[in-house]
């Protein structure tokens, strides 16, 4: 048997024994039910709404799902946000447009440092991921409310640029065009699918899912966990800095509080696209469909003039059904995957 | 040439001295095997060796040098590489990037996965050539994981290999396999250090013996020369001396009664388990053999009732039961000491005494409040009737050896008026030493207590020392039962071996 020969059969049944292929078909099912409620669901313009929607939450989804298919969890992604907003907006000065680049130089610093502080709690010193993360989400709060007390500050100009083109005086008409074909969150989305399509071709990829998948054994075999780990939250504090980067574009201030609500939805949507909370287990492009499923859920709630005192618990219901069905979808695949195999 | 030597090496946990003089030497092309008791310190040896572990006091050579190292890269680094007992796997990831995992190539920036997944088909085309290297290791079976981890030690192309009992999961026929390659390394001037509680593996593979005994180094002997026998290295092993021979008598003067406690009539599961009739009597010990996985575990968890679906009638004590759930086997005194301990016998981090207590809480018997001192009470006893070695009844099960573990999974039922004890492979990874204690107290059982005990023992050599009589099972059927003088390691293997097809029978010469 030549070990590089393509061998179609099993590899399609490794392909459909996938969780995030469960999550594709709730997807399918998500779009058909928010187009009929929404009817210009597929315009344009509303479309261009959904996308700028939707962006912020891909991108710190698949932060998280870094991290979690290393085997642990970050509860201070939300903060830590907050935090990146607050310090883009309070080095910024508007109509000092090079105050901008400085402040984006400072930020991915600040950045590094969040994933780097994470990484030691959680890697070097063998605390429990939940435990530090949720001890660094209220130090990212303090410094952020610190320097930023009340919503507010200043934004540049070409800053915008991270949210709309056509909002960034003196813009080049062929730039403007490509930025309508391709919304500039939507190229944020696509530049972190590029950075860990890379980082997944290099050992640091193939570590973060060993560690995740058996720590101890990965120890053994020589790997640096407490790195690897390190590594995982730092793609993640970036992913959030691409997240914040939009928002501060839209918003042209920060806000020290915005960023709480956002944490356990990018872990529900890490589950409902397949990622295992355990660990070493699922792919992180499927947090793309994780979060866009969360992210309907929420426009069908709204479009369906569900009433808010329900619609939280309908979303909740929503999303317990998504993960039900994944999860029913990986247990089935795998007992017939597992039955396959067995030896007669 | 001396490619290691570790000399005065001791090392504490907590409170616990694992090595308090450990001293072990390797040299190129030789095996060396590694012996001792559960605890006596060998894997903790192997760990030191390894990187894993540092050293209180003493000294490692390697290739001549003085080393100290800080953690299992730089063993890894200098050539050391480990086949651990319970493996070193991602069981996510692919065969093949287990097999690489550490040492994969780079072109430039990225992985070159071309080169590992090659790397890794070659080394897998001799050790296991049917083994499709896409597939997850978690999907694989024990015996085949076993040797991916040989695998993934190979890789690293060592110039010394710690094999630490990778023959625990495997087959006859699979050792055999293991044994070749291991000669083949030799020959290419790898030295290797062998660990099992197999003796007659020892004695087959290994040029020289390394005795452990209580964290120190009590014999160190050459085996080439063939003037030592098993029964000299027990005696190392354990410090005392016992023959077979003994044991057998004693066997054979032991007269169970007629009572028959358990009957089963043709009971069926699925496809491992076909029409199986026999009769369990008071007091006897029932072995149950064959090849391994031919339904002899199936059996047992049928009648502990594992199966809610089971086909065919069990009758306890003339009364007709159904055993479709564990709670029902346990109501009816049938309990079990389940085969994988650390996965279906204990809760691995709690107390030693909450284990031994336990089971007590399903009878629905215990009272609304704890009372503590009666609990101590059945602990103690549980400790003491069996000689589980603890400094008390708070540490967690998890810090306890392997051999005193078992004796806790079989220790949580002694409290319970106890029909039909089930036992699978209880001796599994227990030294001899842990061995005998267990069995002592099994047959005291049967013989004072007159426990009935059905036996599944991967080993012949237990069913032929302990059991009256032993079934011997075939593709999910029991093919033979053997009696009195029958029962003898030979006549086993016989019958377990012709009763089936061509395929089996190569399989296990």
């Amino acid at each position: 048997m030549n070990p590089n020969r393509t061998r179609v059969a099993p590899r399609l049944r490794r392909v459909f024994a996938q969780p995030e292929h469960a999550s594709l078909v709730v997807l399918v099912a998500m779009v058909v039910i928010a187009a009929i409620l929404q009817r210009n669901f597929f315009a344009p313009t509303s479309l261009m709404l959904t996308i700028d929607a939707l962006g912020p939450l891909i991108l710190l989804t698949m932060g998280q799902a870094v991290v979690m298919v290393c085997g642990a969890l970050d509860l201070s992604s939300g903060a830590a946000l907050s935090l990146y907003t607050c310090v883009l907006t309070w080095i910024m000065e508007s109509g000092h447009p090079l105050t901008g680049v400085l402040a984006l130089g400072v930020t991915i610093g600040v950045a590094v440092l969040v994933g780097v502080v994470n990484g030691i709690g959680a890697g070097y010193m063998r605390i429990s991921s939940v435990v530090v993360t949720f001890a660094t989400s209220f130090v990212w709060l303090g410094i952020a409310l610190f320097i930023r007390p009340t919503p507010g500050g200043q934004s540049v100009n070409w800053f915008n640029a991270f949210f709309a083109y056509d909002s960034v005086h003196g813009m080049p008409k062929p730039l403007l065009t490509f930025g309508t074909v391709i919304p500039p969150v939507l190229q944020l989305v696509l530049l972190a699918c590029l950075i860990w399509f890379l980082i997944s071709k290099t050992t640091v990829g193939r570590y973060i899912y060993a560690v995740g998948g058996g720590e101890d054994s990965a120890y053994r075999t020589g790997i640096n966990t407490a790195r690897t780990k390190t590594i995982a939250y730092v793609i993640n504090a970036l992913f959030i800095l691409l997240a914040a980067l939009f928002f501060v574009g839209q918003n042209q201030s920060g806000d020290a509080r915005f960023g709480e609500p956002f944490t356990l939805q990018t872990i529900a949507a890490a589950v409902v696209g397949g990622i295992s909370l355990t660990g070493g287990r699922g792919s992180v492009y499927s947090a793309i469909v994780g979060a866009v499923i969360i992210e309907l859920v929420n426009k069908i709630i709204f479009f369906a003039n569900i009433p808010y005192a329900y619609g939280t618990l309908i979303a909740g219901l929503i999303v317990i059904f998504a993960i039900g069905v994944s999860q029913l979808y990986t247990i089935y695949s795998q007992r017939s995957l597992a039955k396959r195999n067995a030896p007669q | 040439m001396r490619v290691l030597e570790a000399s005065g090496i001791k090392k504490q946990f907590g409170g616990v001295v694992a090595l308090s003089n450990g001293n072990l030497s390797a040299e190129a092309g030789c095996i060396t095997g590694l012996l001792g008791a559960n605890g006596s310190g060998k894997s903790t040896m192997a760990k030191i060796i390894a990187g894993v572990h540092n050293a209180d006091a003493g000294e490692v050579r390697y290739e001549g040098r003085r080393v100290h190292y800080a953690n299992p890269h730089e063993a890894k680094r200098a050539g050391v590489a480990v086949v651990y007992q319970n493996l070193s796997l991602v069981g996510c990831l692919p065969v093949w990037q287990n097999v690489m995992l550490g040492i994969e190539r780079k072109k430039g920036l990225f992985l070159d996965n071309r080169y590992s997944r090659r790397k890794a088909h070659e080394l897998l085309e001799h050790l296991l050539p049917d083994l499709d290297i896409d597939r997850a290791v978690e999907t694989l079976s024990p015996a085949e994981m076993q040797i991916v981890e040989l695998a993934k030690a190979l890789a690293e192309e060592p110039k010394l290999l710690i094999l630490d009992e990778p023959t625990a999961a495997l087959e006859l026929a699979e050792v055999r396999t293991l044994f070749d390659h291991m000669r083949r390394l030799a020959q290419h001037g790898v030295a290797m250090v062998f660990t099992s509680h197999r003796l007659w593996e020892v004695m087959e593979i290994c040029d020289d013996v390394v005795v452990f005994r209580n964290g120190e180094t009590v014999a160190q002997m050459d085996l080439r020369s063939g003037r030592h026998s098993p029964d000299t290295l027990i005696g190392y092993i354990t410090g005392k001396e016992e023959s077979n021979e003994e044991r057998q008598t004693e066997r054979l003067t032991r007269a169970p009664s007629h009572e028959i406690v358990l009957r089963t009539k043709h009971i069926s599961h699925e496809r491992v388990l076909r029409d199986v009739s026999f009769d369990l009597r008071r007091g006897e010990i029932l072995g149950v053999g064959g090849l391994a996985g031919q339904g002899q575990r199936e059996l047992m968890l049928a009648l502990a009732g594992f199966y809610r679906h089971l086909k065919g009638e069990i009758e306890l004590q003339g009364r007709k039961v159904g055993l479709t759930r564990p709670a029902e086997a346990i109501r009816e005194n049938v309990l079990l000491v389940p085969g994988d301990r650390e996965a279906e016998g204990l809760f691995l981090n709690h107390s030693l005494g909450i284990n031994l207590i336990f089971p007590r809480y399903g009878l629905g018997t215990q009272p609304l409040f704890e009372r503590p001192a009666q609990n101590r009470e059945i602990c103690r006893n549980a400790v003491s009737a069996l000689s589980i070695k603890t400094s008390s009844l708070d540490v967690p099960v998890r810090t306890l050896s392997g051999g005193n573990q078992q004796k806790v999974v079989v220790g949580k039922w002694l409290s319970f008026d106890i029909d039909v004890l089930l036992l699978c492979d209880p001796a599994k990874g227990v030294d001899v030493g842990a061995k005998r204690d267990l069995y002592d107290h099994i047959v005291e059982l049967a013989l004072e207590r007159h426990t009935s005990v059905i036996l599944y023992a991967s080993d012949n050599e237990e069913l032929v020392d302990y059991c009256d009589r032993v079934m011997i099972m075939y593709e999910g059927r029991i093919v033979d039962t053997l009696e009195d003088r029958d029962v003898n390691a030979d006549t086993i293997i016989e019958r377990s071996v012709n009763t089936g097809d061509a395929r089996a029978r190569a399989e296990s010469v």
